[in-house]
């Protein structure tokens, strides 16, 4: 059995300045930050760029801090599943402790962390349109 | 410059055959075994795992000394790198060190890596996987 993973949605990188890492790779690399996100009570700045499948999110504090240097590392990654709870469910049944199916900060997606049977990766699971948009926010 | 895509997201395990087993039964994925396998000359074992269009890229140490040894030293299993694919990595190279930063001579292999100084300390490596265009 598989919990029937399509692709890798996204990696995390982690900075101490997500905004200052984000503009670092999209200058070097060539990519286009496609998306911010500085919501009220997240405590977090989240900034996005996407290569073809593959969303990079750079995450950060809400207010950076004063630093010598900005310090930036891969955190985990996210993969996608078309049916979420079948996938919590199907991997809980081989032992692996995943957390409770929560609304993503993506508009309309439930996210999943795992917590064991990752070697030592932090990961999760996403799926896209498992919740109603809100209000203002199509497609 | 022009990233195409992420080719693959580099892990490094303890055991690899263990964890390549871990992925088959928790995830339902399966190792390509066309591709991987033993690479002395880094100090490592590797296996892919294709995740749609990129692959997860399995590290196991093989030695004493280098970047997988260190960082299975220091903190054992993990994510340890990530792979962009570009259309022409020599070109890729040049255009990074003309705006300051650090890169390696792209191997025979088409994989030329990145200083960790020069991205905020993230391990980055750009890979050819076509050649590249005339005039591109």
């Amino acid at each position: 059995m598989s919990i029937g993973a399509t692709h890798i949605d996204h990696i995390v990188i982690s900075s101490n300045d997500s905004a200052a890492t984000a503009e670092l790779f999209a200058t070097n690399l060539g990519i286009e930050i496609k998306r911010t996100m500085s919501r009220p009570g997240t405590r977090a700045h989240l900034e996005f760029a996407k290569l073809q499948e593959v969303v990079l999110e750079f995450a950060g504090p809400g207010e950076v801090q004063p630093y010598d240097e900005v310090k930036a590392r891969l955190s985990g990654f996210v993969l996608a599943v078309p049916d979420i709870d079948a996938a919590v469910a199907e991997l809980r049944s081989r032992g692996v402790d995943v957390g409770e199916p929560h609304a993503a900060v993506q508009p309309g997606a439930k996210l999943a962390g795992i917590r064991s049977g990752t070697n030592g990766v932090p990961l999760a699971l996403i799926q896209y349109g498992a919740l109603p948009l809100p209000a203002g926010e199509g497609a | 410059m022009k990233a195409k895509k992420i080719d693959h997201v580099g892990i490094v395990v303890k055991d690899l055959e263990a964890a390549i087993a871990t992925y088959q039964s928790n995830f339902g994925f399966e190792a390509d075994r066309s591709r991987g396998g033993a690479v002395p000359a880094m100090g490592i074992r590797n296996a892919f795992i294709p995740v749609g269009e990129s692959d997860l890229e399995l590290f196991e140490s093989t030695a004493s000394e280098g970047p997988v040894a260190k960082f299975a030293q220091e903190r054992g299993e993990g994510v340890f790198m990530i792979s962009i694919e570009v259309d022409d990595v020599a070109a890729a190279v040049e255009h990074l060190r003309g705006l300051g930063a650090r890169v390696g001579d792209p191997s025979p292999a088409g994989v030329a890596f990145v200083s960790m100084k020069s991205t905020h300390g993230v391990n980055l490596h750009l890979v050819q996987r076509t050649p590249a265009e005339p005039g591109g």
